[in-house]
């Protein structure tokens, strides 16, 4: 069929498929330095989200909103790590799980109450209207979000490989208990991977909401493909959840013009079943070799 | 002292069900939160706005006393099942008089069963799915039921589909694509259009059908099905915050396809979360947020006071919920009771006319005839306009239609 209209429905569904990817680095980064990660990471987004369009509208200009909004998601991370994680871990028990569901919960009815459950516009200053590139219409709100995405990403590795709080990170995520012997707390580097994780997902927020408004389901389907983009990409690479989640939104879009917009949701699901049939570890994982 | 005290509470506790039979007790239920919510805070602001005049003017004469109406307010949230409990909820209050509301046409066909199992009257507004009251008329396999006490009092899809079409065939289309939500109202839509497209004539051809769910936000696919089909106008089915995601996937593929759809284009969260972009969408409209007439100007005037708005989130919600208050007050009057069944017999037989804000209703409901849902619909095309969004508020799309109505006030 006609090829402009498959590179257009390759195009947005990849842009979408970004998105999911930087929330799926968000568990990442947590579960390279502790095994767990964030049932909640969702609402992470949103609370984020409404905080930053709150930011807005008393007037604060939108470039310095950026920053707020970053910070209040890496205080959020803090706060479920603290509040969520930090004692299920010293006592080596799973309760970290039902502990973040129960704090993405909370966050969900604290959104509906302080700010209604109705979707809001957030606005901003870059534009909406389309471009048009090699017959592909394209927004420069659209680049923005790629622009986002790989700048927050890059900046997080750069952080990691060239830091030394970012070397002690990479440490207690190759070896924990190594990296404990050398007097790298592994205490502080996880909260440290909860903050990052946690202003990773503001900045998720930050970028979607012009294009999605902000409510307080926002990322309830957003959360769902980054989980399945995390897992099709194995947990500890951040490569791999860009390609993946290119991939995943590139094929939403394109199943959904051809067999029908019922099915978008299909290739996600049938492609979270044939990665955890054939590589549990993901398709980029590292096999672990548990000694028994 | 004490005695006394004791006294006064216990002659309090005697005294307080008697003060309620001295009441008219009306129900208003409707989703006040949520994706639906412009059209139910609008209805029950605007049906609260009707009650707070009646009380003022001392209430409803009923034998030789005047009552005052009595509001219990219920959220439905747009939800089916939780729509379902409210409407048992109501079915099981004794003293209660009548319902007004439901935006949500699942909603009608989740819980209107249990109100009508009591014979509770309730007068559906703004509910436009032609299912909610279809559901109660003949059908091939069964007969409807004899009798009802559910009345609607909105523009119902029916009227509105064929509206849509006549304006896509006056504007010479002859390629539409037709896009719809996944729920009832969006489901019943779609059939009531294509179904008007039969019957006006086969003159439209529909190149793409086209589904969405509710919280979808990219509508990519959908709208380069309708462009690799060659629509030249859609016809959409749907509610505010996804009509609004279709109109700016419109304007992000650079595609100038006029919209026409269903009332909900009017909605506040359309208009807002779609800007510019939903600019010249045509939708039916039973009421525009202008001030043609005395009774509108008081109307509207009085409802951006009382609410502090400037701007109405849903104008026909609650002109409707305005007017849906009149009517039921008028069915007391002539009923001469609180009794929801009486109340029922004198809706069907209104001798007077009631005047309210979107027009003066003459008679709007009938006996109920199962063969014919039209005997407790209000609305007639007549009653109905083409409204169009333009920077921000709907207005009438065509002027004659204003005249028209202008004349019609003054006479």
């Amino acid at each position: 069929m006609n090829i402009e209209i498959i590179a257009q429905m390759v195009v947005s569904g990849a842009l979408m498929g970004l998105v999911y990817a930087l929330i799926a680095y968000g568990f990442q980064l947590t579960y390279a330095t502790s095994k767990s990660i964030n049932f909640g990471q969702g609402e992470l987004v949103m609370l984020s989200a409404f905080f930053s369009l709150t930011l807005l509208n008393i007037g604060v200009p939108y470039w310095l909103m950026v920053p707020g909004g970053l910070l209040f998601g890496a205080a959020l991370g803090l706060l479920v790590e603290r509040a969520g994680v930090r004692l299920a871990l010293q006592q080596k028990s799973e309760g970290w799980i039902l502990l973040t569901i129960i704090l993405g919960l909370l966050g969900f009815s604290s959104a509906e109450n302080i700010w209604g459950r109705d979707d809001r516009p957030f606005p901003t200053p870059i534009s909406s209207d389309a471009l048009h590139v090699f017959g592909i219409n394209i927004t420069p709100l659209e680049i923005s979000v790629a622009i986002g995405v790989f700048a927050i990403m890059g900046l997080v590795e750069l952080f990691k490989r060239n830091t030394l709080l970012g070397k002690a990170f990479e440490a207690v995520s190759a070896d924990r208990d190594a990296a404990e012997l050398m007097g790298i707390s592994a205490t502080r580097t996880i909260m440290l991977s909860y903050g990052l994780s946690g202003m990773v997902a503001a900045m998720a927020g930050i970028l979607i909401s012009p294009i999605t408004t902000v409510g307080p389901t926002m990322a309830s389907a957003l959360i769902l493909k980054a989980f399945a983009v995390a897992v099709v990409a194995g947990l500890d690479s951040g490569f791999g959840v860009v390609l993946v989640g290119i991939v995943l939104g590139a094929l939403e879009s394109l199943t959904s013009f051809y067999i029908g917009s019922g099915w978008r949701e299909a290739p996600g699901l049938v492609l979270l079943i044939l990665a955890l049939a054939v590589r549990p570890n993901g398709v980029f994982g590292k096999a672990t070799i548990r000694k028994v | 002292m004490k005695k006394t005290l004791l006294a006064t509470l216990l002659l309090g506790m005697f005294a307080a069900p008697a003060f309620a039979a001295d009441a008219i007790k009306i129900a208003i239920s409707g989703p006040f939160s949520g994706g639906s919510a412009p059209m139910g805070t609008s209805m029950r602001d605007g049906a609260k706005l009707a009650i707070a005049e009646i009380n003022a003017a001392g209430g409803i004469k009923v034998g030789a006393k005047k009552l005052k109406i009595e509001v219990v307010e219920r959220d439905d949230e747009g939800k089916n099942e939780r729509g379902a409990l409210v409407a048992q909820e109501l079915a099981s209050m004794d003293d209660l008089s009548g319902v007004i509301g439901t935006v949500n046409t699942g909603i009608a066909l989740s819980g209107d069963k249990h109100l009508q199992e009591k014979g509770i009257t309730k007068i559906i507004t703004p509910a436009a799915g032609s299912a909610s009251m279809t559901q109660w008329a003949n059908k091939a396999d069964k007969p409807g039921v004899k009798d009802l006490s559910i009345f609607r009092f909105a523009a119902h899809d029916g009227i509105q589909a064929a509206m849509v079409v006549e304006q896509a065939i006056k504007s010479k289309y002859d390629k539409v694509a037709i896009l719809f939500d996944s729920t009832n109202y969006g489901a019943s839509g779609r059939d009531d259009l294509i179904d008007q497209i039969k019957k006006q004539g086969n003159k439209i051809e529909v190149v793409a059908t086209e589904k969405f769910n509710i919280g979808d936000k990219d509508m990519t696919a959908q709208l380069l099905r309708a462009k690799a089909g060659g629509a030249q106008a859609i016809l959409i089915w749907g509610i505010g915050p996804e009509l609004a995601a279709v109109a700016n996937g419109l304007a992000k593929n650079g595609m100038k396809t006029p919209m026409i759809g269903g009332w909900t284009l009017s909605m506040s969260n359309f208009i807002d979360n779609a800007g510019k972009n939903g600019d010249g969408a045509l939708m039916p409209q039973t009421f525009i947020e202008e001030a043609i007439t005395p009774k509108a100007k008081s109307f509207i005037e009085g409802y951006h006071k009382t609410y502090n708005v400037d701007r109405i989130p849903s104008p026909v919600s609650a002109a409707q919920g305005y007017d849906a208050v009149y009517i039921f007050a008028a069915a007391v009057k002539q009923a001469q009771s609180t009794d929801t069944k009486k109340i029922k017999d004198a809706l069907e037989d209104l001798k007077d006319p009631v005047k309210g804000v979107i027009a003066t209703w003459h008679h709007p409901f009938n006996h109920w005839d199962p063969a014919n849902v039209e005997t407790h619909e209000a609305f007639r095309s007549g009653d109905t306009v083409m409204g169009m969004v333009s920077d921000g508020r709907v207005v009438f799309a065509n002027q004659a239609d204003r005249d028209r109505l202008k004349k019609n006030a003054s006479k």
